[in-house]
């Protein structure tokens, strides 16, 4: 059982508060992926759940019992860091087994957990090897060994996979859903990446300087992101904005294009990039000139300023025969126009 | 034509520019004949002079002189006597008795030389092993707790033995305080085991700040994570201590065992100052003995001083690549990370 709730989290050093009041309710069983810029609170957020930091008000329960003051060692969750923090001087095997040997477990237990975690992650013919005499893969699946041997009711990540590169990256992604799939163990996991929160997720915890701004699947985020910051965050290249008036349940955006929107005043107005498209003759645009162009093969992005001088980003299918200079004339799919009010909430259509 | 120099900087570094222009030519010149290991050897040349003038030499010299008899200086006045002051060094009719050897002084001395390396070096362990520990943790006042520890170190050895003899001499400080508080006042200085066991404290008092600060930064050097990491295990702390932070303090610890003992056995103006080597002979240790046997008795004997320091010197080479080994392992050991 893995069910991990937060209530009202606050957590200051010093004098700074850096978690202003965090709720979360985390399923058993579930793979949470927390998002946000650096320094918005992710990994103090985790040091908190695993009980490496104490939070200065706020209760913590796993399975319905308060956690709060128990020490790390008591919650019965596992931590992979992202310097993986192996023994040096230890063996493979010792460092997988060194946790276990803190409990009264038998050796035979011992053993047999450090065999079948090591023929899950295949490293089998790694254990009497150490750490320096790995590869940073392999490094990897030590540590994630180390946490799976411990049997705990919840992995916590912390940027497990930022210090492999970028082909790595992706296969250990991959193993990794594979192994929540398996395990079916509850796992909350920190990461700058998008795509693989994006791609890991059951839900997204989107975190800005220290508030949770979102909660939801992948998917909702990307398709109803709840205010201006998570429809920024979310998905590449950035959404593009474009400020305007809206009176009488229309509001024109530059070049004179025009939406209807349900509420008058201030508006931002929200459309991915994926979502624009070259204009027809006829149709109504946005016009812009273009400053720059990403051919990337199977899409280009360009780059452009709107008349008013609005930058903005499309992605166009294919390779259109575009360069610096040219003038643009962009189209919209209307139904694809994410509305946010002067509070930066998200408006929902009428 | 050389530009004229705008900043002060160019100013400055303008006679290095042209001292660096003077000596090009003969250098290439120099490059071409001999390649690069000539080149090598020319910027060698200078510290190796050094080196020739100040060890080297008087090293040779100073086996020249193990190998003379007499009480002359010059070496011209000197006779030729081959190992017969080794021989007489080492001569004993017993040898776990000191007082049945020729020398009995070089042996005393040898031997005081020993227990104090092994209990000094021991006590100097602990205590900055310890005091590293502390410091290591987030206690208010780190910095300052550090420049205390450290500050002895800056401190002339002369100026260490002044300053505990003032402390522990028949009517120094700590009598003093001792009297005012109604106890009976001790001759700390004059009896034989409390001048030993204060060598052996004033010199750890002296040095230990520097072997503190080895440690501390072998402790800082790992990672806060792997102790997060057992943490998160539940491992007790002293299981912390032996497993984790002991095998990776070793280098650290190593490199101060062999610090401690080549500079343990080599002790000497701290307790020159402090004891005189007396009571008797209780604090009298080799270096001393070498001194006064070569320079500062009246039938002075400069051939079997320096037999002495070549003997000291031995162990002390031998030391001296051990410590030189432990110091490459670690070197490797940091490249393949
Ligand atoms: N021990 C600490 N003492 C003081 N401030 C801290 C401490 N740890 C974190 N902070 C502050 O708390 C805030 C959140 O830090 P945290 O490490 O949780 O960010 P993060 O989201 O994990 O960032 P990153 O993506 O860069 O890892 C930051 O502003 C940081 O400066
Ligand atoms: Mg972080």
């Amino acid at each position: 059982m893995g069910r991990i709730a937060l209530n009202d989290i606050r957590k200051s050093f010093g004098k700074t508060e850096v978690i202003h009041g965090v709720d979360l309710a985390v399923e058993d069983g579930e793979l949470v992926v927390f998002v946000g810029p650096s320094g918005c609170g992710k990994s103090t957020l985790l040091r908190l759940i695993a009980g490496l930091d104490r939070p200065t008000s706020g209760t913590i329960e796993i399975d319905g019992a308060d956690v709060t003051r128990h020490s790390a060692a008591n919650r019965g969750l596992a931590m992979v860091f992202q310097s993986y923090a192996l023994y040096p001087h230890m063996t493979v095997r010792q460092n997988l087994s060194f946790g276990l040997e803190n409990t009264k477990m038998e050796r035979a237990e011992i053993r047999r957990r450090i065999e079948d975690s090591a023929r899950m992650l295949e490293i089998e013919e790694l254990l009497d090897r150490r750490p320096t005499q790995l590869s940073g893969g392999q490094r990897q699946r030590v540590a994630i060994g180390r946490a799976i041997v411990r049997e705990p009711s919840a992995f916590l990540l912390d940027e497990p996979l930022s210090n492999l590169d970028a082909e790595l990256r992706v296969t250990m992604r991959a193993e990794l859903a594979q192994l929540h799939e398996r395990l079916g163990t509850t796992m909350i996991y920190v990461t700058h990446d998008q795509i693989e929160a994006m791609t890991l997720a059951d839900r997204i915890v989107v975190l800005r300087k220290g508030r949770i701004e979102q909660v939801d699947t992948p998917l909702n985020l990307y398709n109803r992101p709840a205010n201006l910051f998570v429809a920024g965050f979310i998905g590449a290249p950035n959404m593009n904005f474009f400020e305007t008036t809206a009176s009488d349940g229309r509001a024109e955006l530059p070049g004179g294009l025009h939406i209807d929107v349900p509420q008058d005043g201030k508006i931002t107005a929200g459309i991915r990039p994926q979502h624009l498209r070259l204009a027809n003759r006829e149709e109504e645009a946005l016009e812009g000139t273009v400053t720059l162009v990403e051919a990337l093969g199977a899409e280009t992005v360009v780059h452009a300023r709107a008349l008013d001088g609005t930058a903005m980003v499309t992605v166009l299918s294919g390779q259109p025969n575009l360069g610096i200079g040219d003038a643009i004339r962009i189209a919209l799919d209307r139904g694809e126009v994410h509305l946010f009010d002067a509070e930066g909430q998200r408006i929902d259509p009428s | 034509m050389a530009a004229i120099p705008r900043t002060l900087g160019a100013i400055v570094t303008a006679p290095l520019t042209w001292i660096a222009r003077a000596i090009d030519p003969p250098l290439r010149w120099w490059q071409r004949l001999t390649g690069l290991n000539g080149m090598a050897a020319v910027f060698l040349l200078p510290n190796l002079a050094i080196f020739g003038v100040f060890v080297l030499f008087p090293l040779v010299l100073n086996v020249v002189y193990s190998m003379t008899a007499g009480t002359n200086i010059l070496l011209g006045d000197r006779s030729f006597v081959g190992l017969d002051q080794y021989q007489r060094l080492l001569t004993c009719e017993d040898y776990t008795q000191a007082i049945t050897c020729r020398e009995d002084m070089f042996w005393t001395a040898a031997g005081n030389t020993f227990f104090f390396v092994v209990l000094q070096v021991s006590m100097m362990i602990l205590v900055s092993t310890i005091t590293a520990l502390i410091l290591n943790r987030n206690i208010r006042g780190r910095g300052f707790f550090r420049a205390v520890f450290f500050f002895p170190v800056l401190l002339s050895p002369v100026v260490v033995g002044l300053i505990w003899r003032w402390i522990l001499q028949r009517q120094g400080l700590l009598n003093l305080i001792m009297v005012n508080l109604g106890m009976e006042p001790e001759v700390w200085l004059n009896d034989r085991a409390y001048a030993f066991t204060a060598t052996i404290g004033v010199s750890v008092w002296a040095h230990m700040g520097f072997y503190t600060l080895i440690l501390l930064a072998g402790l800082q050097a790992i990672p806060k994570d792997l102790y997060e990491a057992a943490e998160m295990d539940g491992t007790p702390p002293a299981r912390v201590f032996w497993r984790i932070t002991l095998p990776l303090l070793g280098p650290n610890l190593a490199v101060v065992l062999v610090l401690a003992l080549i500079r343990g056995v080599q002790i000497f103006d701290e307790v020159y100052v402090l004891t005189g080597g007396g009571p008797g002979t209780s604090t009298l240790y080799l270096t001393q003995y070498i001194y006064e046997v070569g320079f500062a008795s009246i039938l002075r004997n400069p051939g079997l001083a320096a037999a002495a320091s070549i003997l000291m010197g031995l162990v002390l080479v031998v030391l001296t690549l051990v410590q030189l080994g432990l110091s490459r392992r670690n070197e490797q050991r940091g490249s393949r990370q």
